[in-house]
């Protein structure tokens, strides 16, 4: 997804931008409305694209693609699934609770090793306001409250600072797996609908057998 | 005996003192005990020790000797004398060792000895007392020594990787942003980095053991950073002496961040409080708190970070470090010349000092000083200053008591000064013309540096009257924009006055009398020259005046021109003129007045340029008289309009072919190299020359160019003249050529007459007495014998004989090579014709030559065709002359004139026969 020429770089985060403020209500100063699964699908598409890219900064910027540390095969227990159907996009909301979570202690541990303003902060400050932007569009597809999410006690923080790093890494590294798993998912049901809907429509202009 | 007793009584004492000093010096007090422990969390070795109790009781001052080795060096890494006094308490002695080596990583063993101060022998060293550093890991994997650190940057890192007990270390490298450092120490667990620097931005240590497991492995991260600068700029102050703000410069980047970031904490040390103060940083830091009663302050701000903590202090009272906020709310009060300015200022109970800025028009700032009364505002007069006139001002005050520095400037308030009248005068003068009837005068006017309109509706009125009969004054006002008129008047002396006006009132007025007309003497005009800075005009001083007046056109060939004038004091008797219009080649006017009592008067005129330039035109010929060897030119010019003062003329001239040499002429080499003659004229009135020594019948070109002091134009444009034939030669050729061609065309015709005339009958041989023969006789006639006659010529008839004879040589008696010499001939042929004859094959025919030219007439003739002139007058031609020879060559004779004696002797062959009666002639000689 990444280009390499500047001019289509600038493009695509332009893309990127109106795509969100589309994608995520209230934002660009529309009125809140509840989103459709369409834009949570959009979403979902370009979040999964995120994470991936932030994972993969992260892993270089940390000095961690050594032995590939971080790419567990035993993600948190939270980042386990997704699971499908709507039961899934509705316990998605405590995912990303819990991502946010995540997200900001990841944050303040980064905030000790780099200087203001440095590219991790900024990346992170990105994905983060993605995920609270998910987490929004769910609450508004979703207003029922859902269970308890983000008021999990969080598991105790690793003190020393390789072992933050390497944390913060392997729940990028399970995020991104996650979100990808989402996309697939989504689009996989997008295309089945998009198939039976194309079918019935079919089967409607079918003659009767009498 | 009594002195000897004294005397043994003085050394006892001595030796007993010696004694007890001998056996100090010997005395050893050794380590009686040591211990040595670690402080693992400060990376510390704690060394306690002890000597034995006689020691302690003699209260000895000693010098310890501790040497610390680490196991796994050879040589003692630490040596360190320690001095102490020891007292009665018996207490054990303490020393501290921080180790650069984490003491997980090697065992550290340290050995003391001990010296009394009086002493001079060293205690044996005691043993060496080891502390061990960890051979297993105590953790379920792997450990890295030191753990996680934040390290001072330029300092050495040194690390060692422990593994469990029956593991082998695999792995053990540092990863330095992605460079792997893996150089192990001879104990090949120790990874020691040198000099780090914060520009490695992860500092990340990896130990492996050979195992797969999770556990099997450990990292530490390093932090490379700078302990905290102390605080620069330290200092304490008070706005209204209820509040103090601190503020410094937190100095260089330590480059540790968020929770690592330097902390700054502020203290006062009379009250040993912390003071309740939040700092925040920008490009200064600060921190502001509410004071009490407290007047004097020690204050303490402290920077820390995890490398270091600084600290500065400041004392003060804080009478003395009031900082006043800045005055606000200016207003004021003003008169043409004076402001009253006033503000107000938060600090009421403090009394102030205050200074007011004031910026002139002309960027000068003057400064105010004034102190100010505890009123609700402050005021300060500022005078002298200029009607209507903007000023911007501004206030910033400090204690008048204890001054400890000036306040932030007060906003900048621009205030105008109200109008007033006119002041100064202006500078008027005036261009007269005659009209029928009268005088047209046109007035200027112009503010001088000292004038001041002191207003914003500037106006002029012009006023003029009759200066005898006292009539009434006419006027007209100008607006601001104009600065001339034309009034007519007659031909009586008036009084003009000029007087700028604004909303207040008139300023004084400028006069000028302009006198009665009258007819004046013309002034002749003299010439002046230019400078780099301008024109250079001088006039001759006259003591009536008081003031001398120069006026001029800008641009003298406009209507109108832009008068400019300009005035001098009595004493000038010179000036040099510039003006922006001025340009190179452009002549300026000058004329010069005196001026006594408003009346001027002119005195000279000058005329000259900036900077002459050569002519824009050159000289009109209008006639060229030609003669063989001269021209004279006629040319017209006209000298006026010119770019420059026109000096003279230049008369160019060269042959079209070659360069010029002509006599009196100078010589002058043009851009290509060919070379003029130049004349010069140097009377421009002079308008026409001759140009002499010319050639006849030669072509030549020539130009006449005007020069000024700026030089001439490029020499182009020349003009061509043939000079013409010379008739005289035309009247030699005919004396020379013609006449006698004439005559012998004459005598041709008439030969018989000339033979008659000249060469008479020659009576008959037979006739002869001298030839009357009487020994032979045949028939009629006698026969000369040969024998009888003594020949004085010989022919020769044979062609081999005669190829020995030059064809043309004389005929001799005796044909001998000496005599044969052409220069000795009388008749020679010119030996340039037999050059340019090709082919020079003597004709192998004989021919007969006689003296006697009656028997060889027709011979003669036309042999002479043959003969120029000049071979006839000399032995040999003039080298010219053979030059010019063909011009006047003539054909004459109809064909057998450009003949060549040559062919002229060859058609001549048929004279074959030698006629012995024609030998009769030859007895001329006898």
């Amino acid at each position: 997804m990444r280009c390499n020429g500047r001019p289509l770089g600038v493009l695509a985060a332009v893309t990127k931008g109106l795509f969100i403020l589309w994608a995520v209500p209230g934002q660009g100063g529309r009125p809140l409305q509840p989103p459709t699964l369409q834009q949570i699908q959009a979403l979902v598409r370009h979040m999964a694209e995120d994470a991936q890219e932030l994972f993969t900064f992260y892993e270089e910027n940390q000095g961690l693609a050594i032995h590939h540390l971080c790419r567990t095969n035993h993600p948190p227990e939270w980042l386990r699934g997704p699971v499908a159907g709507s039961r899934g996009l509705r316990g998605l909301q405590g995912t990303m609770a819990r991502m946010s979570q995540a997200l900001q202690d990841i944050t303040r541990h980064q905030r000790d090793l780099n200087p203001p303003g440095a590219e991790i902060l900024r990346r992170l400050a990105s994905t983060h306001l993605k995920v609270r932007g998910l987490l929004s569009n769910l609450k508004g597809l979703f207003p029922a409250p859902s269970s308890n999410p983000g008021l999990r006690p969080r598991p105790t923080a690793p003190t020393k600072v390789f072992q933050q790093k390497l944390e913060g890494c392997r729940i990028l590294w399970s995020y991104s797996r996650f979100m990808a798993k989402l996309n697939a998912q989504l689009e996989a049901r997008s295309r089945r609908a998009r198939r039976e809907k194309q079918r019935s429509h079919r089967g409607s202009h079918l003659p009767t057998r009498s | 005996m009594m002195n000897h007793f004294m005397v043994l009584a003085l050394l006892l004492p001595l030796r007993t003192c010696y004694t007890t000093y001998s056996q100090q010096e010997s005395v050893v007090f050794p380590v009686m005990y040591l211990n040595v422990s670690k402080d693992l969390a400060l990376q510390r070795l704690l060394v306690e020790w002890d000597v034995g109790k006689s020691a302690h009781d003699a209260e000895l001052a000693m010098s310890f000797e501790i040497q610390v080795r680490q196991t796994d060096e050879t040589a003692t890494v630490w040596t360190e004398f320690h001095n102490v006094t020891l007292d009665k308490s018996g207490k054990p002695l303490h020393w501290t060792w921080d180790s650069d080596l984490p003491l997980e990583c090697v065992s550290h063993s340290v050995r003391i000895r001990s010296k009394a101060e009086a002493s001079k022998i060293w205690s044996p060293w005691s043993l060496w007392e080891t502390v061990l550093g960890l051979d297993t890991s105590s953790n379920s994997g792997p450990q890295i020594f030191p753990n996680e650190k934040i390290i001072e940057e330029g300092s050495d890192l040194t690390l060692c990787c422990i593994g469990r007990k029956g593991q082998i270390i695999q792995e053990f490298f540092i990863d330095l942003d992605g460079r792997v450092f893996n150089h192990t120490s001879s104990q090949d667990r120790l990874l020691t980095l040198k000099n780090v620097t914060h520009e490695v931005r992860h500092i990340t240590a990896y130990c492996r053991e050979s195992c797969n497991e999770k556990q099997c492995s450990d990292q530490s991260v390093f932090i490379v950073g700078k302990p905290p600068d102390t605080p620069h700029d330290f200092s304490c102050q008070t706005q209204d002496k209820r509040r103090v703000t601190c503020t410094w410069s937190q100095g260089g980047d330590t480059y540790l961040y968020g929770s690592h970031s330097p902390k700054y904490t502020v203290s006062e040390e009379f009250s040993q409080k912390i003071v309740p103060c939040t700092v925040s940083c920008s490009e200064r830091c600060s921190c502001s708190w509410d004071i009490g009663q407290q007047t004097i302050y020690n204050i303490t701000v402290a920077v820390e970070n995890p490398l270091g903590r600084k600290t500065a202090t400041d004392v003060f009272d804080v009478t003395h470090r009031i900082y006043p906020a800045a005055p606000f709310q200016l207003w004021e009060k003003c008169t043409d010349t004076e402001i009253n300015l006033y503000w107000k200022h938060q600090n009421k109970e403090i009394e102030l000092f205050c200074q007011t800025e004031v910026l002139h028009p002309d960027g000068k700032v003057q400064l105010h000083n004034s102190s100010e009364t505890r009123q609700n505002y402050a005021s300060i007069t500022l005078g002298g200053l200029r009607p209507y006139t903007e000023y911007t001002a501004r206030v910033r005050c400090g204690a008048a008591e204890h001054f400890w520095r000036w306040s932030e400037w007060s906003e900048a308030r621009t205030i105008r000064t109200m109008e007033s009248a006119p002041s100064g005068e202006l500078d008027i003068w005036r261009e007269i013309t005659p009209v029928l009837g009268g005088r047209n005068v046109t007035l200027f006017w112009k503010q001088t540096p000292s004038f001041r309109a002191n207003g914003r509706n500037i106006s002029y009125e012009v006023t003029w009257e009759k200066v005898e009969d006292g009539s009434e004054p006419e006027s007209i006002s100008f607006s601001s924009v104009y600065n001339s008129t034309r009034i007519s008047i007659d031909n009586h002396s008036y009084r003009i006055s000029i007087m700028a006006k604004n909303n207040v009132n008139y300023s004084l007025p400028s006069v000028l009398i302009i006198p009665r007309a009258t007819d004046t003497e013309e002034l002749k005009e003299e010439q002046v020259s230019g400078t780099d800075d301008g024109i250079f005009i001088s006039w001759e001083p006259r003591q009536i005046y008081n003031s001398y007046i120069i006026d001029w056109c800008n641009f003298p060939m406009l209507q109108p021109c832009d008068l400019q004038w300009k005035r001098f004091g009595p004493n000038t008797s010179s000036a040099l003129i510039n003006s922006g219009a001025f340009v190179p080649g452009v002549r300026y006017n000058f004329h010069i007045y005196g001026s006594v009592a408003n009346r001027a008067s002119l005195l000279e005129k000058k005329t000259g340029y900036l900077k002459e330039l050569p002519p824009l035109h050159d000289p009109t010929v209008r006639k060229v008289e030609l003669s063989p060897n001269a021209v004279t030119l006629f040319w017209d010019y006209n000298l006026t309009n010119e770019s420059g003062f026109v000096r003279g003329y230049h008369v160019y001239v060269s042959p079209v072919q070659g360069d010029c040499s002509l006599k009196g002429s100078e010589k002058y080499t043009v851009p290509d190299y060919s070379v003029l003659c130049k004349y010069t004229i140097e009377n421009p009135e002079e308008k026409t020359y001759t140009v002499k020594h010319l050639l006849p019948n030669t072509k030549y070109k020539l130009v006449v160019k005007a020069y000024t002091g700026g030089g001439e134009t490029p020499i182009v444009n020349f003009r061509y003249i043939d000079t013409p034939f010379n008739s005289n030669m035309l009247y030699l050729v005919f004396l020379l050529v013609i006449v006698p061609s004439l005559v012998a065309a004459l005598c041709r015709w008439k030969m018989k007459w000339v033979k008659e005339c000249c060469c008479p009958v020659i009576p008959s041989p037979s006739k002869s007495k001298a030839l009357s023969f009487k020994e032979f006789k045949i028939g009629s006639e006698k026969v000369l014998k040969i024998s009888d006659c003594i020949p004085d010529a010989l022919a020769v008839d044979n062609k081999a004989e005669a190829q020995n004879f030059h064809p043309w040589s004389q005929l001799s008696s005796t044909s001998t090579a000496d005599q044969s010499d052409d220069d000795n001939s009388s008749w020679i042929y010119p030996t340039d014709h037999e050059e340019r004859d090709p082919a020079p094959t003597p004709t192998p025919q004989t021919h007969t030559w006689f003296e006697n030219f009656a028997y060889s007439s027709h011979l003669a003739v036309e042999s002479n065709v043959c003969q120029t002139p000049e071979t006839r007058a000399g032995s040999k031609p003039d080298p010219s002359v053979v030059l010019y020879q063909p011009q006047y060559y003539f054909d004459i004779l109809n064909g057998g004139a450009g003949s060549s004696p040559r062919d002229t002797a060859g058609r001549k062959t048929s004279l074959r026969y030698v006629s012995q009666t024609a030998v009769h002639c030859l007895g001329r000689r006898l």
